[in-house]
Parts: structure tokens; sequence; C-alpha cells
């Protein structure tokens, strides 16, 4: 029976012909198995057992007359050969245990550095992934426009959290979180506090743990809970539950709550953790005029578990009503749309998401810490690929001696790899001690993350193992290659020029110089980077400033009172806002009803005196002047922002009051130097609203001021924990990161010159090893350090002032770059820096070839020639 | 004479290939094979046993035709050497004269 299209033979036995048999036969072969399956059609009439002659003729061929040579299927067992290679690798370790150390030592410092990483990298991915419901849990955020730009918020209006939880079926819990300052006194222990305030889902959404009590506690509206560290601060080691602790909201209104559960430690990758827990509803009572149903107003944070992610979408959709209600209530700020961010995720995108719960400080480590790792390897590669090939030189024979025997190509190249494999094996074992002792250590100490390199944990291994073969294979397929490639015949007739004429070993030098020079530079430049972020002006006078914060106008006056009388005084002010420490947001309408988002800091008169702020246009706010009331000033960056070209006189509004610019004021920095100074405004503040009360001193008065300060609070409000101090320590932990980066970039400039020269260290070394014959030769007719100087220097001078020329430009486009990330002000590079970070690798370099070139001068000319 | 190092399969083998002459390429020998010895042979066999005569010098080949039926791939005809018709012949000749013998001794030993 014939099918009506012709019926084909199956596919596979024909591959199997084809992979097997040789090449030339295959055309023959194949016609031949065509005719047989026609054959075979013809005679049994059916397809099944035509097939079945076919499959059984085609496995039939299989015969090793018909069959290529494949290299791959050997007749004797590898085993005792892989023996062999590994007692040779190890013999040729020892045989040159410089060279063998330097790429043993320079692998394990990239290693480690590279595991360093790594756990950061798990670190950083691991944060808050441990809450059992974390795929469920969303946070409810929102889009604004912002200066022109659409903002993400992950802040929420008041009543969404509990109209969400009425409106749809599909949220199963929602928790609100209110984050407050508070002052919390037990018995002689009393601290300004971070208080959270959170509606009883929050311990069941996230699962934190608890050491002692239970997590239902904080349905009952007199219960806080306590991490463990705070248990630690106020009760010492012992059980706190049970135990009463007085939270004073502000001077009126206090409430004594009792200790209902102390969380178990919290685990270190984390972002989202609390201190002190209590109930959402005690914010009635610390906030009278607290109304949960304002629509223009925002809670810090409103988070919902949901059962199944994908009814999110459709809950997304119908959140269209509460953006009409929110915009009715606030068409100054109005919201373009919600939207729920998964908690998975959260950390990750938490610097796109403005005043979000989760904070991402992690961004440029995320970035960095990857590249530096990469950079190691690289480094640590090709010191080896310039070694081992320079080094080959000297197993030639072995090589040859091998291949004579038998070995082909492939084999050779597989004994390189298993060599390179036990190498980077070793520096695996040296990488996780350089990593576990050193590295890690310190990293965490000058960081501050609890990093720790977890031995049992299974992707750790993975990662190891994959690394070892990344980095073995990657710095050994070169030279495999390579030394492979030569002939028996033409080694054993010395006739093999070695090394000389191959261009690559040039190009892995330069480009190993190259790397050096972009570490070099950036190490130099961080530092210059760091002096220059350490003395930039701050827009205003820093030094001999001093400020305390006040929780209410009684208590400023008292201390203003007190401190007038001091003798080294210059000038008091009061203030509602304070540089570096608060700024508060307003919206402002131009006249042609636009709107901007600025910095405002209600001040009193003095404020601009007393902070040294500069005065560039018009004049300063006035004492006692009624008109003054509606005055404002603004910074730099307002005038260039709005666009104004006489900025003197303009009206603008805010909440509906028209006030006139009367001054320009120099840019000052409110934030650190990561930030870009904003759009400011000063006006003056109501009296009953100074928060912050802020002294300028005589030059050499602030120890003592600052020890009057103090006195003088402590009297006054033994109660209250002193909050102030210098002006110049409001930025503490800026410089002290800064500081950080520094040290760390230090560090690894320091890291990859050594390995750099380490690297060109033990190339000189085997080169001139390796012509010692030439440099006898040379000596016994008569050359002197000159003549031996130059033949070494030439060789190298070319390639260096080369690779610099490269490096240079490279080396200033990557700091650049990698500062203008950094920073919001970056220093502008000149060519100092790299000026230089060339000096000190030349310098390297010199350091390097002279003790080479000491060794040939010492050299006794007749050992030399004596040498095989 | 020297050993001639072809074995009983590959005499056939070669005899067919002469006898088949510009026919001569695998499926073919096969099929003549076959119908003369009676018994199934797979194309495997075939084709070592000329791929081994080749390499001996026995046989020659070069690419003929080739047809739809073999899905346009080419036939190697297979012709026999002068050194393997010599052979040929040198062993028929052997047999002949053991053939010649075998009456006699036959009818000596009374089996026949």
């Amino acid at each position: 029976m014939m099918q009506p299209t012709t019926p084909r033979p199956p596919e596979w036995p024909l591959k199997l012909l084809r992979f097997f048999l040789k090449k030339e036969y295959l055309e023959e072969i194949e016609g031949d198995m065509e005719e047989i399956f026609c054959d075979a059609l013809e005679q049994e009439q059916s397809y099944r057992k035509a097939r079945r002659v076919y499959i059984v003729e085609a496995l039939k061929l299989l015969r090793p007359v018909l069959m290529k040579n494949i290299s791959g299927i050997q007749p004797v067992t590898p085993y005792p050969m892989f023996k062999n290679y590994f007692k040779t690798s190890f013999r040729s370790l020892m045989k040159n245990p410089l060279s063998s150390f330097i790429n043993v030592f320079g692998l394990s410092v990239a290693i480690g550095i590279c595991l360093l990483v790594y756990t950061f990298m798990e670190y950083d991915y691991s944060i808050d992934q441990y809450h059992k419901n974390k795929n469920e849990i969303y946070l409810a955020t929102f889009f604004a426009a912002s200066d022109g730009a659409t903002q993400q918020y992950g802040t929420a209006p008041r009543p969404l959290g509990d109209l969400l939880k009425q409106d749809f079926g599909q949220v199963k819990k929602m928790c609100r979180v209110e984050d407050r300052n508070v002052v919390l006194k037990y018995d002689d222990n009393v601290f300004h506090e971070n208080i959270r305030y959170a509606d009883p889902a929050f311990l069941e959404m996230f699962t934190f743990p608890l050491k002692w009590g239970t997590a239902s506690s904080l349905a009952d509206l007199n219960t806080i809970i306590l991490s463990e560290d705070m248990a630690i601060k106020y009760f010492g080691e012992e059980n706190p539950v049970g135990r009463d602790m007085l939270v004073i909201f502000n001077d009126r209104i206090k409430k004594t709550f009792t200790v209902g559960g102390v969380a178990a430690t919290f685990p270190k990758s984390r972002d989202i953790d609390f201190r002190f827990l209590i109930n959402f509803e005690n914010i009635r009572t610390a906030e009278p005029a607290y109304d949960i149903n304002d629509w223009s107003k925002f809670l810090s944070a409103t988070l919902i578990q949901v059962e199944n992610p994908s009814d999110l979408k459709a809950v997304e959709l119908k959140m269209e009503k509460y953006r009409v209600l929110q915009n009715a209530a606030q068409p100054d700020w109005a919201i373009t749309a919600f939207a729920f961010e998964p908690l998975v995720t959260l950390h990750e995108r938490a610097a796109n998401i403005k005043d979000g719960i989760a904070h991402d400080y992690n961004v440029e480590g995320r970035i960095g810490m990857p590249i530096i790792a990469i950079f190691m390897i690289v480094l640590a590669c090709f010191n080896y690929i310039n070694i081992a090939i320079v080094s080959a030189a000297k197993r030639l024979k072995e090589i040859g001696v091998r291949k004579v025997i038998g070995a082909n190509r492939m084999k050779i190249v597989v004994q390189f790899l298993t060599e390179n494999i036990v190498v980077t094996s070793l520096a695996l074992v040296m990488g996780i001690a350089l990593c576990f002792f050193i590295f890690l250590p310190w990293f965490v100490q000058f960081t501050g993350w609890e990093l720790e390199l977890r031995l049992l944990n299974q992707n750790l291994w993975l990662f190891m193992i994959a690394l070892i073969f990344i980095t073995g294979i990657a710095s050994g397929i070169y030279p495999a290659f390579y030394i492979s490639r030569f002939d028996a015949v033409r080694i054993f007739k010395g006739s093999l020029q070695f090394g000389k004429k191959n261009p690559l070993t040039k190009v892995f030098l330069a480009v190993q110089l190259v790397l050096a020079c972009i570490t070099i530079t950036a190490g130099v430049v961080f530092t210059q980077n760091n002096h220059f972020q350490n003395n930039r002006s701050w827009g205003y006078n820093q030094k001999d400033a001093l400020y305390i914060e006040v929780p209410d106008k009684a208590a400023f006056d008292r201390m203003h009172a007190a401190m007038v009388r001091l003798p080294d005084i210059v000038s008091v002010s009061g203030s509602a806002d304070h540089l570096g420490k608060t700024v508060s947001t307003a919206v402002l309408r131009t006249t042609a009803n636009q709107s901007y988002e600025v910095n405002q800091f209600s001040v009193d008169a003095d404020y601009i005196q007393t902070m040294g702020l500069q005065l560039i246009d018009g004049r300063s706010l006035r004492k006692d002047s009624e008109t003054d009331k509606q005055a404002l000033m603004v910074n730099e960056t307002f005038v260039k922002h709005l666009n104004l070209t006489k900025p003197i006189g303009q009206f603008f509004e805010i909440d509906s009051v028209k006030y006139e610019v009367v001054g320009v004021l120099k840019d000052f920095h409110t934030k650190d130097f990561f930030s870009k100074v904003r759009p400011a405004v000063l006006k003056l503040a109501a009296e009953q609203d100074y928060r912050y009360l802020s002294l300028r001193v005589k030059e050499g008065g602030r120890e003592e001021t600052h020890k009057a300060l103090l006195a003088t609070w402590t009297e006054i409000y033994p109660e209250i924990p002193f909050q102030g101090g210098y002006q110049e320590d409001v930025w503490t932990n800026y410089f002290d990161s800064v500081d950080r980066s520094e040290q760390f970039n230090k560090v690894i400039a320091s890291i990859a010159v050594l390995l750099a020269s380490l690297g060109l260290y033990g190339l000189v070394t085997l080169n001139v090893s390796g012509r010692q014959k030439e440099f006898s030769i040379r000596k016994t007719l008569g050359a002197g350090i000159r003549n031996i100087a130059s033949v070494i220097l030439k060789q190298y001078a070319g390639l260096t002032v080369i690779s610099l020329i490269i490096g240079a430009p490279v080396s200033y486009l990557f700091t650049k770059a990698y500062l203008d990330m950094l920073f919001a002000y970056p220093m502008p590079i000149g060519y100092s820096g790299i000026a230089i970070a060339l000096v000190i690798l030349v310098i390297v370099l010199l350091a390097v070839v002279a003790t080479q070139i000491r060794k040939v001068l010492k050299l006794n000319p007749v050992d030399g020639l004596k040498v095989e | 004479m020297k050993i001639t190092k072809l074995g009983e399969f590959e005499e056939l083998v070669l005899l067919t290939v002469v006898a088949l002459r510009d026919d001569a390429y695998g499926v073919e020998i096969k099929r003549e094979l076959e119908e003369r010895l009676g018994e199934k042979l797979s194309v495997g066999s075939i084709q070592s046993a000329l791929k081994r005569m080749e390499e001996k010098g026995f046989l020659k080949s070069e690419f003929g035709e080739a047809t739809q039926k073999r899905g346009g791939k080419r036939k190697r005809i297979y012709t026999a050497t002068p050194y393997a018709l010599k052979v040929l012949r040198e062993l028929k000749e052997i047999r002949a004269g053991l053939w010649k013998s075998m009456p006699r001794l036959a009818h000596d030993l009374k089996m026949i």
C-alpha cells in the first residue's frame, strides 16, 4: 500500500551514520541506504517493516572499518593520565616557587574579593525575603507630578487603607504605618526614640518571630512591642514583658504602655523592621487633631496582603474613585495614579520610590562591587596568562616528549587546563581564607553591614565551583592552545624562537598595565575627591555655629533667655526648620498658576546672620515688620529653576497666601553633598513654631558654649535628653561614608597595584632568567650596567608608553563616570590625579625592572653560561 | 605462492564485482549475492568487505550516476584491479588442482 506522499525513512539513523562514519564514505552509503529503504518498501508493502529494515541496516553499518577516529573515544581509561597531570602540575609548581606563588596569590586575592562581593550581593538580594507571606504583601504607592516629572511615592492618603479593606474582598489584611519621634522613659533611662504606630496586622503580615510575649498583644491599645536591641537598651538581658514604659508624645500628652512582646534578633539582611511598635489607634491620643479621613494628608505607609497576587490588577483598575476623592481634597498635590509595589522587589526598587518605608543604600555597591570583582579576576587572569606563556618555555621539552610518546594536541590542552584548575583550586582555598580572615572582617568593620560568609551555603559552593572553572578555563585556555601548538621536532632541534614573536603576550601585558593604571587613578582621584568634599563650601558658615532642638515655644524662650547672657554669643535665633536637620516642603504657585515643589525654611530674621548665609541680591528679612510676614528669600537654584530674570519683587502663593521675594541667597546645602541643591525659600516663622535654637559664637568660644548649652538644658529639662550640638557635626554620617568609600577604593587600588606589579615582576624575572646565557655573553664581552639596563628596559619601554597612552584617557573617563554616579557635586577631575597615578605606576615598573637588572649585574657570567 | 589475504566472503564479493561489471555498486552487489547465496546479507557486511579490499588493492572505485531512487546520491562503482583478477585466477587454479586430485583420493577412500 503506497501512501500519497513518498514515505521517508526515519531521520535519526542517518544522523547517527553521519556522526560516526568516515566522511568520504557517506555519500555512497547514504545512497545505498535510500535504495535499501525503497526496496524494502516495495517488498514488504509496509512502512513500519521497511523502517525496521532500514534501522537494522543502519546499525549494522557501524563497523570499525567504516568509522571515523573519534579522539574522545579512548580505548584506555584516562585516569592514570590525569594522575600524571596532577603530579606534573605539582612538580612544576614546586620548580618555580616564585612564579607559582605569584599566580596562586594573585588569583587568591581576586577570588577572595569575588567571594566578598558574592556575600555582599547575596546579602543585598536576600533583604526582606524571609517573611513567610512575602509574595502576597504589597505597598500602596502613588504617582504624582513633581517638578514636571512623574514621581512615585511610597506614602498613601490616610483613608486609603481602611477603604481598600472595606471595598475589596481580595485584600486579606491591611496595615497602616506612621512613624513619629517621641521620648521614652523607663526608670532613669530616657531617650529620644523613633516609634512606629501600626495596625495589629503588621506582625501577621511581617513574620518577625518574637523572643518573649505574643504578637497578638499589639491589638491592645496599651501595649508596646520592642525590638531585641531596644529591650536590652532599656531593660538589660531580663524579660521585660509586663513592665511599664512611659511614652512622652509631647510635653502635654504622655501615656504609659505595658511591654507586650520583644522581637527575636532580626535577620541581618533586612530593611523593614521596627524599634518600638504601638497600636495605630494611639495616634488619636498622641495627636488629637489627627483626622484619619483627611484625603489631603498622607501617612508613612499602607501595606496590604492579598490572597492571590493576580487579583491586584483588578483592584488597581478600580482605584479611580479614590483618585477623584484625593484630587478634590488636595488639588495642589494631585495623585495621577495608584500602584502596588510587591515586597519581594521593594528593596531593589526603593531608590525610585520617594518617602517609601524601604530604603536603598546599596545602589552604588550593587553596580560597583561586581565591577570591582570582575576587574580583579581579569587582572589576575592576565597575570596568569602572561606568566604561563613565559614559563612554558621551560617546559617545552616536556611537551615535546609527551607529543613524541603519542599525546595529541587535545591531550596537551587538557593537561594544561587540568593544571590550571589545580592552581585555581589552591587559590580558592587561599581565597576563602583571605576573605574569611581579612577582607570580610575589614569590610564589615568599615561598612557596618553584618555580612557573613556562610561556608555551608549550597549556593556559595555552586558559585565557587563555577568560579574555579570559569577562572581556570579563562586564564588557561590561551596558554594551553598556544603551548600545545608547537612541533615536537622543532622543540628538540631548539629552533623555536619562543615567545618573542607573539604579539598577544604584549597585548596581554598592555591590558594588564591599562587595568593597573585605571585602578591607581581611581585610588588617587578618590583620595583627592575626599579632600575636595571635606573642604567644599556648605554655602553658609557652619563653623562656630551650634544648634539645639526644643520641644515647644516655652522651652525655646527659657533656653533663649539663658543663652543670650553667655559671653561668647554673637547672635541667637529661632526657627521651625534647620539647615542639615529639618526641612519642610512647600508647594509654590506662580502668578501664571504653575506650581513648584520647593524646600521651605521657616526662620526668624536673625537666622540668616546666625547661620552665615550669604546675601547676593536684595535685602534680608526684617524683624517685627508686619509686611515681611509675607516676604520670601530664595536661593540661586530657585532663581535658575524658575527662570527668573528679576527675582526681587516677584509674587508667589504658598497655601493661598501671597509672598513677595525680597532677597536672593547664595546656594547652600540643606542635605549632604550626595544630593543636589534644590530650590529653597526662607520665610518668617510664627514664634510658637520655633523648634530649633541656633547660636553663633565668637571664635574659640564653641566648647564653652556647648558645655553651657548642655548644662542649661539638663537643668531645665532633666526628663528630655539633649539633642543638638555643633553645626559642623550634622552630617557626620555623610563624611563617614565618604571616608569609607575613599578607604575602600584605596585598599582596592593597592591590591590592584600589588597584583599588577606581582605579574610584571614574575614576567620580567622569567624573561631575564630565560636570557641568562645572552646576558652572560654580553657581560664577558664587557657590557656594563648601561648596556644591560638598556637591553632590559628597551623591551618594556615601548609597551609601557603605549599602555599608558591608552590607560590615561580610559582612566580619566572611568573615574569621571564613577564619581558622577556617586556624587551630585563631583570633584572636577584635573590632570593631577592621572599624573600622580602614572608616576606611581612608572616607579613601580622601574623598581621591578631594577631588581632584575641588579640580579643580572650580580650574576657570575660563568654560572650563566653553564645553564643548560 | 604468497598468501593472498583474501577471505572467503571477500572472495565472493570480489567475484560478484567482476560478474556485475559496470553495475557493481553496494546494493546491487548485495542483491546479486543474496540471490546466489539464498540468504540475507547486510549493507554493513558488504560495505566493510568492499572497503577492506579496496585498501588491500583488490578493488578500485569511482563515482557513477545518481538516481532518483538513491535520493540524488551517486553510486560508487567498483572494478577489480588486474592484481585481483590474478589472485582470483590463482585461487581458482589452486582449487581446480585440488579438485583434480580429489576423485582419486575419494575413490581410494571409498568415499564416492
